[in-house]
């Protein structure tokens, strides 16, 4: 198994005011298994995601990588684990406001030895035409695929997305949606996306539901459907 | 693959321009002016230091009232000395100064040529440099006395009167009034004898290694002299102010900049640490993301210290430049003003270089680089929730309902942006100690030149002299040592001394020095009073011993303190015990009953030093007084600082004012610029122009007065604080620190000035931002 999580557990706060977001998660995920972590607002899913980024540190319990247990890294191997292993998607697009959209790609593809050609990235992503515009001169759409570019050009092993969709209208979220699918079948990365949207769950190859900080469902998608046939 | 964030510099130094401007002004102008004052200073010391090897100055001079006789001559120069001629003329011109003329100079006291040419021929003349800028003299303009017409042929700077005293018991140098000059021997030669002054210098074959032994040497070689000679003047190099006090002063011009200096530091550091801290809050998503994606910390470290490194360093070598070129020129200038000054070669000056560049640059290196590593130290969730507090705020404050909405908004902005507000209320302080800096000292000036006409002890105090060739006539003196002419000087001493003039009284006087300041020995004038004196209004017993207010605010002396003096270059030591404070700022004096300071220091009962009188008195002979303080006098004093400090001062002012300015700017801008997020959506919402103005601008602009205000009474008290210190260490004397209302006037208006400047530009700035876009930056 490509991904291991046993028996997470997470809190915040102490005392009185000690909240329990993780009791105990327990998930395998496969290489190159397209991941949809479903469930409410305060279930648990974006901590899980920042936990498996390697961005925020469980209590207890161990996540394995490719066989690499991540307790036993301490903050500088956790720092090249995100630079060689991990491409991150946000819901809002953090691009660097004063670089173009290709340069925005670059601050990606600086981190790996074996980046994906920029140009054709370019293209897959649709924005090639823009590639010299500042992100202030892009729609909403573009600038998350100009994000989606930055995470995906280093070719990393795992793409995180949070809520990638979150701040998009529908037609937009369905480009979005295609652009992840593509990537991950062309690029063959394993891809754990956090949404709160339940349609979204039909072009995944898992489904997790987490509810309360446990996982209420966890299941393989038999019926998996392509994001240009998804309506919600 | 080169990093792809250094695309970002010089598009961040164009987006954030102003910020980096100021940064980049704040450096130039502070490296700019300090270095150019440091490499002035230093260079224009160095070469007067020279100067004393250079131009053969003389250890000293006597004046005589015929020429010496080739016996005399030789029998003086038995003692260890060369003697040269430096006689002189002294001439009134027909524009009422007085000139004081030589002879071409060779072995001597070597003159400097600083424009034109020397004299060659009869009816030319070099005069002093600064005494012709001072009379609007220039080369080929005539100069006429009652006999005579020089032309001039070119500027000089007599290495002997680098500042211009006529009489060395003058009080304070008059450079408009007096000068001196150089004409051929020939010229000299016709000028006629009767008006010669037989002054001549000495030089010691074997020169001492300190003052002690200078001060030993001098008194041994005036006694040996007053057997052979009757002196009329006696001045040894260390006594010799028109050589002496050039060096003086350019030593408490540093200490005034190296204050000045170690203020625009504290600034520097500040402004260094709130554009980073700022730069980071701003950049919080960005740096979360990047690290996030696998970025070090090095490496953002690195790419964030990049720009304000290039930037201090590019404005340290400009800064540099200007120092060296332009800066240091207006500070030489600034010298060659006030004294007579050989020309100087500009030196490269380490000091300058470690405290102006090395110190901001190694500054803006640490302070960039601690406070991005403890900040960078926090994990990239906190970034990308922009949750960059170490401190969670636990409590809401609470506000009543019954506050009006408006209010309570205004509230909730002003208590979210407390710690913007302490920085910005930090940061006025230091704009407004800089600006206190400038423009109090003027006023200062101004105030002590007022209160010495109000405060004089009477208006004329006579100092009387005894003929220095009755000075060896001491207790170790045999009688048959002491010549006839002495002896018949002594016998007339008494009738001369003595004076018809009703307004007359008499009164002891005796210097004596400080022990209880490490860095500078002030000399304190002991006066013992006649009972039911009319000047000095004190009812003195002999037990009572007052001292001037001055000493007493000067090292904060009380009735009941003792106080240690003792004799200059003598291990003698005196103490008293404080009785009261006389209110007198002239001076650092102590006033005693007559008897007593007599008794105190072995005078005979009846002994006294000279007369207070509010009228001349003109029946004493001149050879007598050594020194009269009149009002004029001591408005010299006042006119003289404010030429010889008045230009610093005004540089001083100028640049406090710039630097102020461009904190307040930074200052605000930031403030506002955080703001300018929730201005725009308060927008968005449908809030007006003027309502968002009430809400934001508003609270900022009221906290910005309340801090102005807030730090006028603090600035008083610190640089209170700062110039007792300047005075304890820099200079002999006191004088009052009082601001005037018009500075508090000036430095407020200056402030709220430059703040509505700012608003304004900011809020124009923020009207701009179409409101879609503030929706779209709204992450």
């Amino acid at each position: 198994m490509f991904l291991e999580i046993h028996n997470i557990k997470k809190s915040f706060g102490s005392g009185d005011c000690l909240v329990e977001v993780l009791k105990g998660i327990d998930l395998q995920i496969k290489k190159g298994e397209f991941c949809v972590l479903l469930g409410p607002s305060g279930s648990g899913k974006s901590t899980l995601l920042n936990i498996i980024g390697g961005i925020d540190r469980s209590d207890s319990g161990d996540i394995i990588i490719d066989g690499e247990k991540m307790a036993d890294m301490n903050d500088k191997r956790l720092t090249i684990y995100r630079r060689k292993h991990l491409g991150y998607i946000f819901q809002m697009y953090n691009l660097i406001p004063n670089l173009t959209v290709r340069e925005n790609i670059e601050v990606g593809a600086y981190l790996s030895s074996h980046s994906l050609d920029i140009d054709e990235l370019l293209h897959t992503l649709g924005l090639f035409e823009h590639r010299n515009k500042l992100p202030n001169q892009l729609s909403g759409g573009q600038q998350q695929r100009t994000a989606i570019g930055r995470a995906i050009v280093k070719n990393p092993d795992i793409l995180l997305c949070d809520e990638p969709t979150g701040a998009l209208d529908y037609n937009t979220s369905k480009e979005i949606l295609n652009l992840i699918e593509t990537i991950n079948q062309r690029y063959g990365n394993t891809v754990i996306m956090v949404t709160h949207n339940d349609a979204i769950r039909h072009m995944a190859d898992r489904i997790v539901r987490l509810r309360d900080g446990r996982i209420r469902d966890n299941i393989q998608n038999q019926h998996k459907r392509s994001a240009s046939t998804l309506e919600w | 693959m080169k990093n792809p964030l250094n695309k970002r510099f010089l598009r961040e130094l164009r987006g954030d321009l102003g910020k980096y401007l100021v940064i980049f002004l704040l450096l130039v102008s502070a490296i700019g002016f300090v270095s150019g004052f440091l490499v002035a200073d230093h260079s224009l010391l160095t070469a007067y230091n020279e100067g004393f090897e250079k131009y053969n100055i003389e250890d000293g001079n006597f004046t005589v009232s015929s020429k010496l006789n080739n016996y005399e001559q030789a029998s003086i120069e038995k003692n260890g000395v060369i003697l040269y001629n430096n006689y002189y003329i002294e001439n009134q011109l027909d524009n009422g100064s007085t000139l004081r003329i030589f002879s071409k100079r060779e072995d001597i006291n070597k003159v400097c040529l600083m424009q034109g040419k020397m004299p060659k021929r009869k009816g030319e003349i070099a005069i002093d440099r600064m005494y012709a800028e001072n009379n609007g003299l220039k080369i080929s303009d005539t100069i006429n006395s009652s006999s005579h017409t020089w032309k001039i042929t070119g500027l000089v700077a007599l290495s002997d009167y680098s500042c211009l005293f006529q009489d060395n018991n003058d009080s304070m140098f008059d450079a408009l009034q007096f000068g001196v000059a150089i004409v051929t021997k020939e010229d000299f030669a016709s000028l006629g004898k009767k008006d010669i002054t037989y002054c001549y210098s000495w030089k010691y074959l074997h020169p001492p290694v300190d003052e002690n032994e200078e001060s030993v040497m001098a008194e041994n070689l005036m006694k040996a002299m007053n057997k052979e000679v009757t002196l009329s003047d006696f001045i040894p190099l260390y006594q010799n102010q028109a050589i002496q006090f050039t060096g003086e002063d350019m030593g408490g011009d540093r200490a005034m900049i190296t204050i000045l200096l170690y203020i625009i530091m504290l600034i520097m550091a500040f402004v260094f640490g709130i554009t980073i801290s700022h730069t980071i809050q701003k950049e919080s998503t960005v740096i979360g993301t990047l690290l996030a994606s696998g970025y070090t910390t090095k490496e953002l470290i690195r790419h964030y210290m990049a720009m304000p490194m290039f930037v201090t360093v590019i404005a340290a070598f400009i800064g540099n430049i200007i120092g060296y070129t332009f800066m240091k020129d207006v500070c030489a200038n600034m010298y060659y003003g006030s004294y007579s000054l050989p020309t100087y070669q500009t030196l490269w000056n380490p000091q300058a270089f470690l405290l102006t560049t090395m110190i901001p640059v190694l500054l803006m290196f640490f302070i960039n680089a601690i406070t991005l590593r403890r900040k960078l130290s926090l994990s990239p969730l906190k970034f990308l929730r922009k949750d960059l507090n170490r401190k969670k705020q636990k409590k809401t404050l609470h506000l009543s309902h019954q506050i009006p909405f408006m209010t309570r908004f205004r509230a909730r902005i002003i208590f979210q942006n407390i710690s913007n507000y302490i920085v910005l209320l930090i940061g006025i302080l230091f704009a407004n100690l800089l600006l206190i800096f400038g423009m109090s000292l003027p006023a200062v000036l101004h105030h002590y030149q007022e209160t010495i006409s109000d405060n004089m002890l009477c208006n004329y105090q006579y100092i009387l002299q005894v003929p220095i060739s009755m000075m060896s006539m001491d207790d170790d003196t045999e009688l048959e040592d002491v010549s006839y002419a002495d002896l018949l000087h002594a016998s007339f001493l008494e009738y001369s001394l003595t004076t018809t003039n009703p307004d007359a009284e008499k009164f002891s006087a005796y210097s004596l020095n400080t022990t209880s300041n490490p860095y500078r020995t002030d000399e304190i004038l002991l006066y013992g009073i006649s009972k039911h004196s009319k000047y000095i209004d004190l009812n003195l017993s002999d037990q009572d011993v007052y001292i001037s207010s001055a000493y007493a605010e000067k090292y904060k002396l009380n009735k009941g303190d003792t106080i240690r003096l003792k004799e200059p270059y003598e291990d003698t030591f005196y103490q008293f015990k404080i009785t009261g404070v006389y209110r007198y700022e002239g001076g650092l004096s102590i006033f005693m009953s007559q008897k007593a300071l007599n008794q105190k220091l072995d005078f005979e009962e009846d002994s006294f030093s000279g007369y207070f009188s509010d009228s001349e008195i003109t029946d004493i002979p001149s050879k007598y007084i050594g020194s009269t303080i009149t009002l004029d006098d001591l408005t010299k004093i006042s006119r003289q600082l404010d030429k010889s400090m008045g230009n610093m001062m005004y540089i001083v002012d100028g640049f406090a004012m710039m630097i102020f300015v461009v904190l307040i700017y930074l200052l605000s801008k930031i403030i506002i610029e955080k703001n300018s997020q929730s201005i725009s959506m308060a927008k968005i919402l449908g809030y007006h122009t003027l309502e968002i103005s009430s809400l934001y601008i508003m609270s900022t602009s009221i906290l910005v007065v309340l801090f102005l205000l807030f730090s006028l009474p603090l600035e008083t008290i610190c640089m209170e604080w700062i110039f007792r210190f300047y005075l304890y260490i820099g200079m002999s004397g006191w004088i009052t620190f009082t601001v005037p209302l018009i500075v508090f006037v000036k430095m407020f208006a200056l402030g709220v000035g430059t703040y509505a400047v700012v608003a304004l530009l900011e809020f124009w700035k923020i009207k701009k931002v179409p409101m879609d876009e503030a929706l779209k930056n709204a992450e």
